[in-house]
């Protein structure tokens, strides 16, 4: 990566950061408000039911579900804004010849961005509730972001090429997305899903995330480290793997929009 | 490739599978139409295309539209890939297919002056050095701030004009970007090509052929039937007009 790619890939952050609060009044405190009210509504409702079955405190029951959404939140804003990172920069890319995983990268990094903020938050948050936050844990929960997020990157080298081709790509994504998020336990245990449906967290990569997230979080305690790892190596061959079909695609792509 | 030469074009050929009908984008017309793909048809934008631009030349490209000349200038600016034969380019080019890309009606200009510098090739600290510059040329030191939605389509294409300008560059392709501005920017903008001219190649399509005629040293006359010419431009001038 060059000096002006580095460049783009700042500006490009930057105007999308600026472009997508400008004109509302609450601006940057949108990103925000949006999963403060989404916490408030799951919490008024779930925290009572979701609360005794977990043998949760409300006070723990809010860091669990707040982790929960924001994890939830990082993995649905990738995918989405990775998909259609390519498509929404068609303009320029039909006119000028730029290193193109730059605008992969930009679009994951406001991802990024948000996520991070909301890591933040949920962390003070944590502490204000007098949950103690062990060192270990935390930088259990950034390896785990980190893994993610070189997931989302090698998905994203996939799906932004896919979606030029056929456009259907959006909705579905988002269907997916809709269904994930109820499949991830983000708003109630795992315990309060039926015995036979179970093996659907088990094999949902986002939920299990989640769930190591929370007990990092809450209780300190690394587990699923196995299956951490497996993620990150997976994550990496994604990586290699996509950027490799993403530069074979990518040349031909100003054809087809 | 030979020194003096900055662009060789040897037997290019490029084509566009486009089905007959639009192209079917979305499941429900692949699922309407399933048999959509024995429809698909292989245009020829340009064929069997070959010529060398020699460095610090003036190259000018006329033909009428549909003739391949934007098709050509995307595929040396390396936006296609060629279906066959090879281009080869030697220094930095700069297309300027179309003046403002990139440019976001509701950033400021300044902003815009970023994004769009960058975009076509300078590093932030570059433009850091000629932002002043740029507003000087082009005429618009107190509207910096103002987003340029509000810009005249005037002094957008100024801005975007005086932009371009900074990018250094071997090699500059232009489309149809001479004629910008007002009588008073357009003679800076000539004075500005009197300037490079002999100095950076430059690949140039216009239909405007006075300054076709005027600037360039061979012209390329692309046809609407695939052939093609090489010559002296008042010649190429001459045919080409006699054919409307």
């Amino acid at each position: 990566m060059n000096n002006n790619d580095f460049d783009l890939y700042k500006q490009f952050v930057k105007t999308t950061f600026k472009m997508r609060y400008k004109g509302s009044i609450l601006g940057f405190f949108w990103v925000l408000l949006k999963p403060f009210f989404m916490f408030l509504i799951l919490f008024m409702i779930f925290s009572r039911v979701s609360g005794s079955a977990t043998g949760l405190t409300s006070q723990q029951y809010a860091v669990y579900l707040l982790s929960g959404l924001i994890v939830y939140t990082f993995f649905n804003e990738g995918m989405i804004w990775g998909m259609g990172s390519i498509m929404e920069r068609a303009g320029l890319i039909v006119k000028i010849n730029f290193k193109r995983a730059v605008v992969v990268a930009s679009s994951l990094t406001m991802a990024l961005i948000n996520f991070s903020i909301n890591l933040g938050i949920v962390i003070s948050v944590a502490l204000i509730l007098n949950i103690h936050i062990t060192f270990l844990g935390l930088v259990y929960i950034l390896l785990i972001c980190f893994t993610m997020f070189l997931a989302l990157y090698g998905i994203s080298f996939f799906t932004s090429i896919w979606l030029v081709h056929v456009r259907d790509l959006q909705h579905i994504m988002e269907l997916v997305l809709q269904l994930l998020f109820y499949a991830s336990a983000v708003f109630f245990p795992v315990e309060m899903i039926p015995e036979k449906f179970r093996f659907i967290v088990y094999y949902n990569p986002v939920a299990r995330f989640i769930k190591a997230v929370r007990e990092a979080l809450i209780y300190g305690r690394i587990t699923d480290i196995k299956f951490v790892l497996v993620a990150l190596v997976t994550s990496i061959i994604l990586v290699v793997i996509g950027s490799g079909y993403f530069n074979k695609h990518i040349k031909k792509i100003a054809e087809h929009f | 490739m030979e020194k003096n030469i900055a662009i060789k074009v040897e037997n290019l050929t490029k084509k566009f599978r486009i089905p007959e009908h639009g192209s079917p984008n979305t499941i429900q017309e692949r699922f309407v139409n399933p048999f959509s793909k024995k429809k698909m048809i292989d245009f020829t934008a340009v064929n069997n295309l070959s010529f060398e631009v020699k460095k610090g030349e003036f190259f000018s490209v006329i033909g009428p539209n549909g003739a391949g000349k934007s098709t050509l200038l995307k595929l040396i600016s390396g936006i296609y890939v060629p279906t066959q034969g090879n281009i080869l380019v030697d220094g930095k080019l700069v297309p300027f297919l179309e003046l403002g890309v990139g440019f976001n009606p509701d950033l400021s200009a300044r902003e815009n002056v970023y994004l769009n510098g960058i975009i076509l090739g300078l590093t932030k600290k570059e433009v850091d050095e000629h932002v002043d510059h740029i507003f000087d040329f082009a005429e618009l030191k107190d509207f910096q701030d103002l987003s340029i939605k509000k810009f005249s389509s005037g002094m957008q294409v100024r801005l975007a004009f005086s932009i371009a300008i900074q990018v250094k560059s071997d090699i500059l392709i232009l489309d149809e970007v001479l004629a910008v501005g007002d009588g008073e920017f357009q003679k800076k903008c000539f004075a500005y090509f009197d300037e490079i001219v002999g100095k950076k190649t430059i690949l140039f399509v216009s239909h405007g052929l006075a300054s076709v005629k005027k600037y360039s040293d061979r012209v390329l006359w692309l046809k609407e039937d695939k052939t093609y010419e090489i010559g002296d431009p008042s010649e190429m001038v001459e045919k080409y007009s006699q054919t409307f």
